[in-house]
């Protein structure tokens, strides 16, 4: 298997899929995909690869995948042993292919106020800005309340998901977008739980958390 | 009534369950943006959420458990004090301890962590607030101005029994407390208080929160209708020169500061440990792994001895005195005479034995007494989950002193006793090894054993400044032979120091008053800045660049190389 990733090293999206194969310990190549300011997403040869010109896009041989949420559960499915990533139960797949779309709601939001103040996009900032805080205050409740009942993470295994991977990058890089997460606590707990991961991984603007205590 | 940015009332800004431990919490009242972090020791830090540095926001900053390590430079500011403990760009550089953060008063009560934008009034518990065991809501951030959230949460009282208005933004709803947290003009959070918790608490907690979200949505769409308030405009003062001032190489003896013997016991065989506590119970000085104090003795005597303690922790600090029979009278005085309840003055921390926290192998080598400083470089390192080696010599398995201390600590600890002096030479090689880069080595203990690690580090090829050692006590025989005048710049006076006599009991005879304390060369209480000529170390204080800069010496034993020498004083 040659796992090869066209990739962006400031894109939330295609980091999503750096941070599961690094946690997996998947080796891969990447193929530097000038989004900003080339715009090489929208070249011919890119379009060829996958005609929406968006990245991510992830070969695996001679396999052709795109879409940043499609593919974490395509690399869950095919190399998590362990089966946790992407679980099999009806339930619980139903359960993370919902919070895939709020990740997809995250980038639409917080990763367009994003590209508006950092990338020269011309997206209704405050409108992005709003939408985001509306997603925050959702996940932050469902999170407050799953600490009281003991879970730790988006779905309902004791582990994390690829849902957990989806959201996570677009809510580390919120700021960026001028979007302050001071009034989701429990959302900035999350954040240290998934940046505590073993095999997580930075990207600019998304810093290590340091260990958790050892008694 | 309009939010006032001196407002010196007690709000509370988050439940006590926002902080784990590890974790640091991005709070904000009356304007004032907060890092709020739990230390490991479950005090409670609020401090202003900015590193002194750059700037940039400690809450997105790494809770160390004892330490807040800045995210941009990697500054680290200990708990409870906000005092920097570590600069990694000076990574060999002693003191930072002057570099102090801005702190808020905090205070942790009825499930909730209360703060206050200046300490103008004491924590006060609010009206019924004893004899209940209260149970915190989930808070809710509303975007309205807080007097508007404290009308709409009047408004949700039934018509025959009205809202309690309290003062502080506070409205009791028959048995729920609600408090509103002015965050700024136009935000605030509401923080309910159940005065038990209820049977079923999960189905409580959704039922009030439900309850909420309802109340949060009419108040900000009703915000929404009217112009946004100005936010509140915090200026952010300056920190003084005073508390953000890199010390200069050698801070001068301040004042001294009371302590009191909080506990005084046998740690192990020749060997007693001391508690010193403020007599007020707050916290002691910033220090840094490898400091020491001077503790001023009851006849009169000023010794030197290392604080044992670990990262951020200034409620006491922790010394060890060896009990021995050769003692000069520093050490016997504190065994002998000293009791708990005793107090004593002793000096703010100094450090002339800093540790580098850059180290790929940090190898920590301690001789009998010479534990202690070491204890506490361990006890910073394992806080931080950086390698590190500690190897303990003792005479026998009795004389193991902070055995408890030292069994806490997840690092290779090697306790070695009863060795011969041979096998210790054969077990320093061992340790050792050839030097590799970023490897350090720290050692305290014996002056023979000192000697010995020096000797093998250098045939292993370990460079002078990988190894780090520190004096207590000067060995050297004086070199007296020397006459020579001085200059004292700022006195305006001229003197000769003739040969027996030192540059101190000059200036003494001639009048001055100048501070001193072991006049062996050892402490550096009598550090001077030389402006002209050519000193003649003899101390062991200043360190080898400290002495090839020429910049300063110690009166009590060093002399001039020169005719003359130029002093600021």
């Amino acid at each position: 298997m040659t796992i090869t990733l066209y990739d962006f090293e400031l894109s939330g999206n295609c980091y999503k899929l750096r941070l599961l194969m690094s946690i997996l310990g998947l080796p891969y190549d990447i193929v530097p995909v000038d989004f900003f300011p080339g715009r090489e997403h929208k070249a011919d040869w890119f379009l060829r690869l996958n005609p929406f010109g968006q990245l991510p896009v992830l070969k695996d041989d001679d396999l052709v995948l795109s879409d940043s949420g499609a593919i974490l559960a395509y690399l869950a499915k095919k190399y998590d042993a362990s089966g946790q990533w992407f679980p099999d139960d009806p339930a619980i797949t139903a359960e993370i292919l919902r919070w895939h779309a709020v990740a997809d709601d995250i980038t639409a939001t917080s990763s367009a106020a994003r590209l508006a103040l950092g990338y020269d996009y011309d997206f209704d900032i405050e409108k992005s800005q709003k939408g985001a805080h509306r997603i925050f205050r959702l996940i932050d409740e469902h999170l407050w309340f799953g600490e009281r009942e003991g879970r730790d993470w988006l779905c309902a295994p004791s582990h994390p998901t690829t849902a957990d991977i989806a959201c996570f990058p677009y809510v580390m890089l919120s700021e960026e977008g001028g979007i302050s997460r001071q009034d989701y606590p429990a959302l900035r707990r999350w954040t240290d739980r998934v940046r505590r991961i073993p095999g997580f991984t930075v990207m600019s603007g998304i810093f290590p958390a340091g260990p958790a205590k050892v008694d | 009534m309009p939010l006032s940015l001196s407002d010196p009332n007690w709000y509370p800004i988050a439940s006590s369950e926002d902080l784990p431990f590890r974790h640091v919490y991005q709070g904000q009242l009356l304007g004032r943006e907060l890092a709020v972090w739990r230390a490991d020791d479950g005090n409670v830090n609020v401090w202003e959420n900015r590193c002194l540095h750059r700037g940039v926001r400690l809450s997105i900053g790494i809770n160390e458990g004892q330490e807040l390590k800045c995210q941009y430079h990697g500054w680290r500011y200990a708990n409870r004090s906000a005092g920097c403990t570590y600069i990694p760009a000076h990574p060999a550089d002693a003191p930072a301890r002057r570099i102090e953060n801005r702190k808020y008063p905090v205070r942790e009560a009825y499930g909730l962590i209360w703060s206050a934008a200046n300490d103008e009034k004491p924590f006060a518990p609010f009206p019924g607030a004893e004899g209940q065991s209260w149970f915190a809501l989930r808070p809710m951030p509303v975007n309205a101005a807080p007097e508007d959230v404290v009308a709409g949460l009047a408004r949700l009282a039934p018509d025959d029994q009205p809202a309690d208005l309290l003062p502080g933004l506070t409205v009791r709803l028959g048995e729920i407390v609600y408090f509103v947290q002015p965050v700024d003009a136009g935000r605030a959070v509401i923080r309910g208080l159940l005065p038990e918790t209820p049977a079923d608490a999960l189905a409580a907690l959704r039922h009030h929160n439900e309850h909420l979200t309802h109340l949060r949505d009419r108040l900000e769409r009703a915000a929404a209708r009217k112009p946004a308030p100005e936010p509140l405009q915090p200026i952010y003062e300056k920190v003084s020169a005073d508390l953000a001032t890199m010390p200069d190489i050698a801070v001068p003896r301040g004042n001294t500061l009371n302590v009191v013997v909080s506990r005084k016991w046998q740690s192990a065989d020749g060997v007693i440990g001391f508690e010193l506590a403020d007599r007020d119970g707050k916290h002691l000085p910033t220090f840094q792994p490898g400091a020491h104090i001077d503790v001023h003795l009851p006849n009169g005597l000023v010794r030197q001895y290392s604080i044992t303690n670990g990262p951020g922790d200034l409620l006491s600090y922790v010394i060890g005195v060896k009990q021995e029979n050769a003692s000069k009278g520093g050490s016997k005085v504190l065994v002998e005479t000293v009791r708990e309840g005793d107090v004593l003055a002793i000096s703010e921390p100094r450090n002339n034995f800093p540790l580098r926290r850059d180290a790929t192998r940090t190898v920590l080598i301690a001789g009998g007494i010479g534990i202690t400083p070491l204890l506490s470089m361990a006890r910073f390192l394992d806080k931080s989950s950086l390698p590190y080696e500690l190897h303990y010599f003792t005479r026998n398995g009795e004389s193991v002193a902070f055995k408890s201390e030292l069994d806490a600590l997840h690092g290779a600890v090697h306790v070695h006793t009863g060795l011969a002096r041979d096998a210790i030479r054969g077990t320093i090689d061992q340790v050792l090894g050839p030097h590799q880069f970023a490897n350090h080595v720290y050692i305290c203990g014996p002056g023979a054993m000192l000697e010995m690690v020096q000797e093998t580090a250098a045939r292993l090829g370990w460079p002078d400044e990988a190894v780090h050692f520190e004096y207590f006590q000067n060995d050297k025989t004086i070199d007296a032979s020397s006459a020579f005048d001085i200059e004292l710049a700022r006195s305006a006076m001229t003197l000769h120091v003739p040969a027996g006599k030192t540059i101190l009991e000059v200036m003494r005879e001639a009048g001055l008053t100048v501070p001193s304390s072991c006049e062996q060369g050892a402490c550096g209480t009598c550090l001077t800045t030389v402006m002209e000529g050519e000193v003649d170390h003899q101390d062991v204080y200043l360190n080898k660049s400290e002495k090839a800069s020429n910049t300063c010496m110690m009166t009590c034993v060093s002399r001039a190389k020169s005719a003359r020498l130029v002093l600021d004083i």
